[in-house]
C-alpha cells in the first residue's frame, strides 16, 4: 500500500510540479518540445479512454482534434478571446461525438475502426472541399497577434494533459472503469452481468472526444497555422495507439510512459532520420504487438499496475 | 399468509410462450412453452443439439432472435438487453466459461454486483466459501477451467438473483469443486433461490430436481418428476438409447 501511494499519488503531483515551474527554467526550444510533449500525452490518454479501456480501436480519434483546430482557426480571427475558444472547441467535438457514438459504438471489433477511420477522412474532405469557411486546401494561417504566447500555450497543454490523466486515475479505478474493462474482455458476458454496455461505451467515446477538442484549439494557437492534412492526420492517430500499446493499454502509467519514449525517441530520430521516423514507429508498434501485447508497462511489478489493492 | 401472498409463491417465476428459433433451416425451439416454479430446482436434459443452450440464450436476452413470449415472475421480459434482464433477478452461466481473463478474480465478482455500495467483502466471503479466497488478485485466465466456471456461478450472486439458469456448472469442473458447487445450489435453494440446470449426470438431476423437462430437437418431448422421465419410452429413445 505504502508504494502504492508513493507511485500513484506522490509521483504524480511530483511531475506536475516540475512541469509547472518549466517556464522559468527551460529555454523556449525545449519549452516547446514539452509543450508537444503534453499534446501527445493528452491525445494518448484520451484514446486510452476509448480504446485502451474497452478494446474500441479508434483510427478516427484525430478528428475530433481537427475539429478543435478548426474551431480556433475560424473563431480567433473574429476576435474571442482564446479561453472561450477552447470550450468551443471542445463543445463541438462533443457535438460531434454525439451522433457519431450511436452510430458506430453498434459495430463491432475492425468494423469500428474502420468506421472511424473512414469518418476522419470524410470531414478531412468537407474541410478541403468548403473553401468559404477552411479556406480548403491552402489552409487557415493566423497573425501572431492574435494568439497567446508559448507559455500560456504550454500552460494550457499542461493543464489538458493533466485533466486527461486525472480522469484515467478517476475512471481507472472506478466501477465505471470497471464496467469499461469488463466489455473489452467479453462485451456479451459484461452484458450478461448487469453492465449496460451501450451507455458506457458511449459516455467513454463522448469523453475521449472531449479532450482532443480541446488539445486542437491549443494546437492552433501554438502553430499559429493549420491545413486539413496537419488537422485530421491520420499519423497522429497511429502515434496515439503507438504510444498508448507501448506503455500499456487500459492503464494510468502506461500511456505516460509511452509518450515520454516515444517523443524521446523522436527528439533523438528526427534530426537524424526524419524520413524513417513512420517507419519506426511502426517497427516498435509490431515489436509490441509481438512481444510485449501488455505493454513496457507489464514489465513492472503488479503492485503498480493494481492502482489499489482492494483487498487492503 | 393471506391468499395472495400464496397465490403469488405458486405462480410461475419464468413462464415461456411459443417460443421459436430458427438458424437458418434449423428449428433450434420449436414452440416451446414452460413454466418454471417458484422456489424449484428443474433439471433441462435432451441429446446434444436439442436446444437447451439456445432456450437460455434466449430467455436471457443474449438471443434477441426468437421469437415468443418470456415473463419473469408475471413481468414480461420478452426482448429486454441482457443487463435489464439480470437486473431484474434472472442470471445465468455461459455452458463455456467466460471469466473476464485480464480482470482479477475480485474484480470479476465486483463487476457483476448490482449494489452502489462497495461489494468487496461480500465477494471475498463468497470466495471463501469456495476456498478461493487466496485467488482474489489473480488474474482470471490464471485459474484453471473448473475454477473459472466456479468463479462465473459465484460472481451471479453478487446481484442477489431470484432465477439462475446453469449451462453444464460441473463440465470440466473436478469432484471436490462439484461437490462445492452442489452445496452451494443446494444451500441457496434452500433460501428461495430457483434453478434451471442443464446437466447430464443422471444422478445429480435425480438427487436436486424436483422436476425435469426434456427437449428433443427443439421441443418438450416431457415434463414430470425424475422417475417418470426415466421410465418414458420416448426418452429413453431420444435420450438414454442415444447415451448408450
Ligand atoms: N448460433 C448458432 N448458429 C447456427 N446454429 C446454431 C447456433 N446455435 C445453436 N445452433 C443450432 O441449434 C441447435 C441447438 O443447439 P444448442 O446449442 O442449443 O443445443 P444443446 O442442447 O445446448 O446441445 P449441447 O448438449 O451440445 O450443449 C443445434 O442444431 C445447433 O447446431
Ligand atoms: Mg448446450
Amino acid at each position: 500500500m505504502h508504494q502504492q501511494i508513493i507511485v500513484n499519488i506522490t509521483l504524480p503531483v511530483f511531475l506536475l510540479i516540475c512541469a509547472g515551474i518549466a517556464p522559468l527554467l527551460v529555454s523556449q526550444y525545449h519549452l516547446s518540445f514539452g509543450l508537444q510533449v503534453f499534446m501527445m500525452l493528452a491525445l494518448a490518454q484520451s484514446w486510452n479512454l476509448i480504446s485502451g479501456m474497452t478494446g474500441y480501436i479508434s483510427f478516427g480519434q484525430v478528428v475530433f482534434f481537427g475539429i478543435g483546430a478548426y474551431t480556433a482557426a475560424i473563431l480567433l480571427p473574429l476576435g474571442l478571446h482564446w479561453l472561450p475558444v477552447i470550450g468551443v472547441g471542445t463543445l463541438m467535438a462533443i457535438l460531434l461525438a454525439l451522433p457519431l457514438g450511436l452510430l458506430t459504438l453498434r459495430l463491432r471489433g475492425p468494423y469500428f475502426a474502420i468506421a472511424m477511420l473512414g469518418l476522419n477522412e470524410v470531414v478531412r474532405i468537407i474541410a478541403t472541399l468548403w473553401v468559404d469557411l477552411t479556406n480548403g486546401g491552402s489552409g487557415i494561417s493566423l497573425s501572431p497577434t492574435l494568439l497567446p504566447d508559448l507559455s500560456t500555450n504550454y500552460y494550457s497543454m499542461l493543464i489538458l494533459a493533466a485533466v486527461a490523466c486525472g480522469i484515467i486515475w478517476v475512471v481507472h479505478g472506478s466501477r465505471f472503469g470497471l464496467e469499461l474493462r469488463a466489455i473489452r474482455e467479453d462485451e456479451a458476458a459484461a452484458e450478461m452481468v448487469g453492465v449496460n454496455t451501450t451507455y458506457a461505451k458511449f459516455v467513454a467515446f463522448v469523453g475521449s472526444a472531449a479532450i482532443p477538442g480541446a488539445v486542437g484549439t491549443v494546437f492552433t494557437m501554438y502553430n499559429s497555422y493549420i491545413n486539413p492534412t496537419s488537422a485530421f492526420a491520420p499519423d497522429l492517430n497511429i502515434q496515439m495507439i503507438v504510444m498508448v500499446m507501448l506503455g500499456g493499454s487500459g492503464t494510468f502509467w502506461g500511456p505516460i510512459l509511452g509518450t515520454v519514449l516515444v517523443m524521446g525517441l523522436r527528439e533523438i530520430l528526427w534530426a537524424s532520420l526524419p524520413a524513417l521516423h513512420m517507419a519506426i514507429l511502426g517497427v516498435i508498434l509490431l515489436i509490441i504487438v509481438l512481444f510485449l501485447p501488455n505493454g513496457v508497462l507489464s514489465l513492472t511489478s503488479p503492485k503498480i499496475r493494481i492502482r489499489f489493492d482492494l483487498t487492503k | 399468509m393471506n391468499t395472495v401472498t400464496i397465490a403469488k409463491l405458486l405462480d410461475p417465476i419464468l413462464k415461456v410462450e411459443h417460443l421459436c428459433r430458427n438458424f437458418g433451416g434449423v428449428k433450434a425451439l420449436d414452440n416451446v412453452d414452460l413454466a418454471i416454479s417458484s422456489g424449484s430446482i428443474t433439471g433441462l436434459i435432451g441429446p446434444n443439439g436439442s436446444g437447451k443452450t439456445t432456450l437460455f440464450q434466449c430467455i436471457s436476452g443474449v438471443d434477441r432472435g426468437a421469437t415468443g413470449r418470456v415473463w419473469l415472475a408475471g413481468k414480461s421480459i420478452t426482448g429486454l438487453r441482457p443487463h435489464r434482464i439480470y437486473r431484474n433477478g434472472l442470471a445465468r452461466t455461459f455452458q463455456l466459461s467466460r471469466v473476464f481473463p485480464q480482470l482479477t478474480v475480485l474484480e470479476n465478482l465486483l463487476v457483476a454486483s448490482t449494489s452502489k455500495l462497495n461489494q468487496t467483502e461480500r465477494a471475498l466471503d463468497l470466495l471463501r466459501q469456495v476456498k478461493l479466497e487466496s485467488y482474489a488478485q489473480a488474474l482470471g485466465a490464471s485459474l484453471s477451467y473448473g475454477q473459472q466456471k466456479l468463479i462465473e456461478f459465484l460472481r451471479v450472486l453478487m446481484s442477489d438473483p431470484r432465477l439462475i439458469l446453469l449451462d453444464e456448472p460441473a463440465a470440466g469442473v473436478n469432484p471436490t469443486l462439484r461437490a462445492v458447487l452442489w452445496d452451494m445450489v443446494k444451500r441457496l435453494n434452500a433460501r428461495g433461490v430457483t434453478f434451471m440446470i442443464v446437466e447430464h449426470n443422471m444422478q445429480v438431476i435425480e438427487e436436486l430436481c424436483s422436476k425435469v423437462i426434456v427437449l428433443a430437437e427443439g421441443k418438450v418431448l416431457i415434463e414430470g418428476n425424475f422417475r417418470e422421465i426415466r421410465n418414458n419410452k420416448q426418452v429413453l429413445d431420444a435420450y438414454f438409447g442415444r447415451a448408450r
